[in-house]
């Protein structure tokens, strides 16, 4: 019974540092633009579509891997200029329900090119499990994390010691202002559209191997993702990375000990029980409304 | 919500302090406003007057301290509550119901004030009277109607009735904005800034409300910057700067204060 | 001016289904049906100003009551279209509270979690058929008349035409007018003494009640559901349906419903002629696609493009 549970635990790992990369790339949006972007989870679905097929045609896997995250990050940027920009003077609600848009769109786009049957990625490293307490981590979890580590520090690393993430922060608090000070918002939006894709995507490959790859996993992957986010808190960076591993951990637990299929029910009551109790999250900033 | 009758209403604030992190917005101040008196409230820019009328609204919690009209609390009650007691209020940029005509919107705040502002089982108590267009709602929406053309001549903005509020100037959504607060018969009128951008008719118009308001009964709390104007509405004036109450009199009095003027002119200095 | 159109509307439908071929004539059902939902979510969405992506659930949550009720305990069908949309408002009113207290961005997510949950409830609970869902659900019946298409898409109109007569109602009432007001600035409306978050909870559960009535109908329609009927890509057409035909507008309603189904049979029909690759639900591209088109050119719907040319 312990072991299992721990087994539970280890996998919940693996999938919360996927869930986590997703949830990046929905703070990394709304902390530039103030929106939620519920296409996120298709980036992380071409991600993973691309470098298995890629594969499948005979490309070495971490080639296939690199180009695909470039084909998301490429997504994001056409994403962001051909749907979001041109409504960018529009209401809350209406860029809301374009970014939907983009969700349904990216999903039956990727119908056509792909089709429904799955495919699969090949590990990025042979060898066996990683015996770890009794429980056991597959070879793809190192490189999960390892690309969670890397992604993070880098996020860090920009927003507190490079002056556009100063400027950026900046901006994010007093719009009107960093204008006059000649900070250019629009393309700073751009970016983060462009870095969520790419990042998202990563998540995506990562995964892959793990489930295998599916024109549908968007939905799924994208509803985790938020999930993490809200749960860290939708400002906070440090918040997606936290809410991710958490959630990685309670759904597999829950389902283990449960029944797989309320998985995703779990993430959705944490989801709603967050909003309600806490909705700046675990690590967000409470925020009063004037 | 029963509503306190007019005669003896009192607003009273009682050691409000209100802190946003560091800064201390509204500093233990305590003061009360009598029925039929306009109660000027000065102060320089960032003083805490808004806060201040948010306290009172019900918009924001005080940190500590707390208001109360006439024996009944009204810290912690919503904003919608605190209307419903009587105390109503307009907004430093003006809110206005786009989607709505102009004598639409003054119908939504005499609505309000007849249903108290819910409407129980709503769809079936709609659906009652109405029918295909019956006798009974036509009265009702005519009888409406007629009430609220009275009171947007009185406002002086008859003529706009109709007009789309997307359409108004920024004067006339602030005329507007008083039609709709004094369509909900108010005991307490928190009115914050209503002359900033008007025209001198406009001014007369509003000025000319607020001493109606006043001798219908109601207890004026006025906000403002055009200090002459202030003064001469007002029948008592408190100043507060930097959260804090440095005065509290008759007009003439809190304009000859030093304490006073140094506040302002030390703010005219920093 | 509802009322009498939607007697109007009822009419035709009414009279064409005679002429029409019986699966045309289901998809007219389906319209109507839809059509419905929409009515309820505009109310919400376009009145209220607030949003919802999860009301496919309360169209599947009164499609299950009512089928559950017909399988099980063979109770009539009517009975169980009432039942469907009780169920429905009790199902909304207990969300509100959960949902109603955030807006925008975070309403929008909470409305699509609860929205999965409820599927997640559909697809794990065997009473209700669980995955593989309800079959043999019996039809509507007038004492020994079973209904046939025609008359299922009659039943739907009916209900349109007085859903939209009591929804016109409303709009047009003070209540409607204290939606708007809430929806343009909330606190403003606060301050007057409107209770927003009752009203919009009234809205919501209202909204509730027209996705369950129209559920229940078409669980007996179809005779058969499963949770992938109710799945999010539902709500995102609901949303659609809104959004085409402008989110402020009854009509707008009957028309969003209308242009979606029709699109969706073209495109169901024109796309495998054209990319013999297509499959599954591949006509989600498009509506994508033309969400976002819409949104872009023309945010408040077709029927604002038609009551300015009235106007011109
Ligand atoms: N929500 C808030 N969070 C943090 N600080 C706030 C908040 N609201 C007000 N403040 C601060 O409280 C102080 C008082 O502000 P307030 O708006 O009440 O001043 P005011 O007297 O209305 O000024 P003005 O004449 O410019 O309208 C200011 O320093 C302001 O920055
Ligand atoms: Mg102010």
């Amino acid at each position: 019974m312990m072991a299992s549970l721990w087994q539970y635990v280890l996998s919940g790992v693996v999938d919360g540092a996927i869930f986590a990369l997703v949830a990046a790339g929905f703070v990394l949006i709304y902390q530039v633009t103030g929106l939620i972007n519920f296409a996120q989870g298709e980036f992380a679905m071409i991600g993973a579509m691309t470098a298995a097929a890629l594969a499948t045609a005979g490309m070495p896997t971490l080639a296939a891997a690199g180009i695909a995250v470039l084909a998301a990050a490429v997504v994001g940027a056409l994403c962001y200029l051909l749907a979001i920009r041109p409504a960018r003077k529009s209401t809350g609600v209406t860029l809301i329900f374009i970014t939907l848009g983009l969700d349904v769109a990216l999903r039956g786009l990727a119908l056509f090119v792909w089709g429904t049957n799955p495919l699969s990625l090949n590990a990025f490293s042979s060898g066996n499990a990683i015996a770890l307490f009794g429980g056991a981590l597959p070879p793809q979890a190192m490189w999960v994390l390892g690309s969670d580590v890397i992604v993070f520090a880098a996020l860090y690393l920009f927003f507190r010691h490079t002056y556009a993430g100063t400027a950026v922060r900046a901006a994010v608090a007093n719009p009107p202002i960093a204008s006059t000070f000649g900070i250019p918002l629009r393309t700073f939006a751009f970016w983060s559209f462009v870095v969520a894709a790419a990042i998202g995507g990563l998540g995506g490959v990562m995964i892959a191997p793990i489930t295998s790859a599916t024109y549908d996993m968007g939905l799924t992957l994208g509803l985790a993702g938020f999930v993490a986010a809200v749960l860290g808190g939708l400002d906070s960076l440090p918040g997606a990375l936290v809410g991710g591993f958490v959630l990685g951990i309670v759904e597999h637990v829950a389902g283990g000990l449960w029944s797989t299929g309320w998985e995703q029910g779990v993430g959705f009551l944490i989801l709603v029980l967050v909003l309600v109790l806490r909705p700046q999250g675990l690590l967000g900033r409470a925020t009063r409304r004037a | 919500m029963t509503a306190i009758p007019v005669a003896t209403a009192t607003l009273e604030v009682r050691s409000v302090t209100m802190r946003f992190g560091g800064v201390l917005a509204v500093d233990d101040v305590s003061f009360s406003a009598r029925t039929g008196e306009v109660l000027g409230v000065m102060g320089p820019n960032g003083a805490g007057k808004t806060t201040l009328f948010n306290v009172i609204s019900g918009v924001q919690r005080p940190t500590s301290g707390d208001v109360s009209l006439r024996g009944v609390r009204l810290t912690g009650r919503s904003v919608e509550d605190v209307a419903s007691c009587g105390v109503t209020r307009t907004f430093q940029t003006p809110v206005m119901f786009w989607g709505l005509t102009v004598r639409e919107s003054v119908e939504v705040a005499l609505a309000a004030r007849e249903f108290g502002g819910t409407y129980p089982p709503a769809p079936l108590r709609e659906l009652a009277p109405c029918g295909l267009g019956s006798p009974g709602r036509r009265h009702a929406q005519a009888a409406l109607r007629e009430r609220a053309d009275v009171l947007l001549a009185g406002a002086g903005i008859a003529a706009m009735a109709d007009r789309a509020t997307e359409s108004l100037a920024f004067g006339e959504e602030r005329l507007l904005e008083l039609a709709r607060a004094l369509a909900v018969e108010p005991t307490v009128l928190l009115l914050d800034e209503p002359l900033s951008g008007l025209n001198p008719d406009e001014v007369d118009a509003v000025i000319a409300s607020i001493r109606a308001a006043r001798t219908d009964g109601v207890a004026v709390l006025l906000v403002e910057h055009a200090v002459g104007e202030l003064l001469s509405v007002a029948d008592r004036v408190v100043v507060l700067d930097h959260g804090r109450m440095i005065a509290e009199g008759l007009p003439a009095q809190v304009a000859a204060d030093p304490v006073v003027i140094d506040a302002y002119i030390g703010d005219e200095l920093e | 001016m509802y009322g009498r159109t939607g007697l109007v509307l009822l009419v035709v439908v009414a009279a064409i289904v005679w002429i029409l071929p019986s699966y045309y004539t289901g998809l007219l059902t389906l319209i109507g049906l839809y059509a419905l939902v929409t009515i309820g979510l505009n109310l919400f969405m376009g009145y209220a100003g607030q949003v919802s992506l999860g009301q496919a659930a309360f169209f599947g949550v009164g499609a299950y009551t009512s089928a559950t009720f017909a399988v099980k305990a063979n109770i009539t069908p009517w009975l169980g279209m009432v039942l469907g949309a009780i169920v429905a408002a009790l199902v909304a009113y207990a969300l509100s509270f959960v949902a109603l207290r955030l807006r925008e961005n975070l309403l929008a997510l909470a409305t699509l979690a609860l929205g999965i949950v409820i599927n997640v409830v559909f697809n794990q609970w065997d009473f209700i058929g669980g995955t593989s869902g309800l079959k043999d659900i019996p039809g509507f019946t007038i004492g020994s008349f079973t209904f046939d298409q025609r008359a299922y898409a009659i039943l739907a109109w009916a209900l349109v035409a007085v859903g939209i007569w009591f929804a016109g109602n409303l709009v047009r009432s003070s209540f409607g007018r204290s939606l708007i007001a809430i929806s343009a600035g909330e606190l403003g409306a606060q301050a007057l003494g409107v209770h927003s978050e009752r009203l919009k909870r009234q809205t919501f559960v209202l909204s509730a009640v027209y996705a369950g009535a129209a559920g229940a109908i078409y669980a007996s329609q179809a005779s058969y559901i499963d949770p992938t009927s109710f799945s999010f890509l539902l709500s995102v057409n609901f949303v659609l349906m809104s959004v085409i035909g402008g989110l402020r507008s009854l009509w707008g309603a009957v028309i969003g419903a209308t242009v979606v189904v029709a699109l969706g049979q073209i495109l169901q029909n024109v796309v495998p002629v054209v990319l013999p690759s297509a499959r599954g639900d591949f006509q989600s591209f498009f509506l994508g696609v033309i969400l976002i088109a819409m949104l872009i050119l023309l945010p408040r719907g077709i029927t604002s493009r038609l009551s300015e040319a009235r106007r011109a």
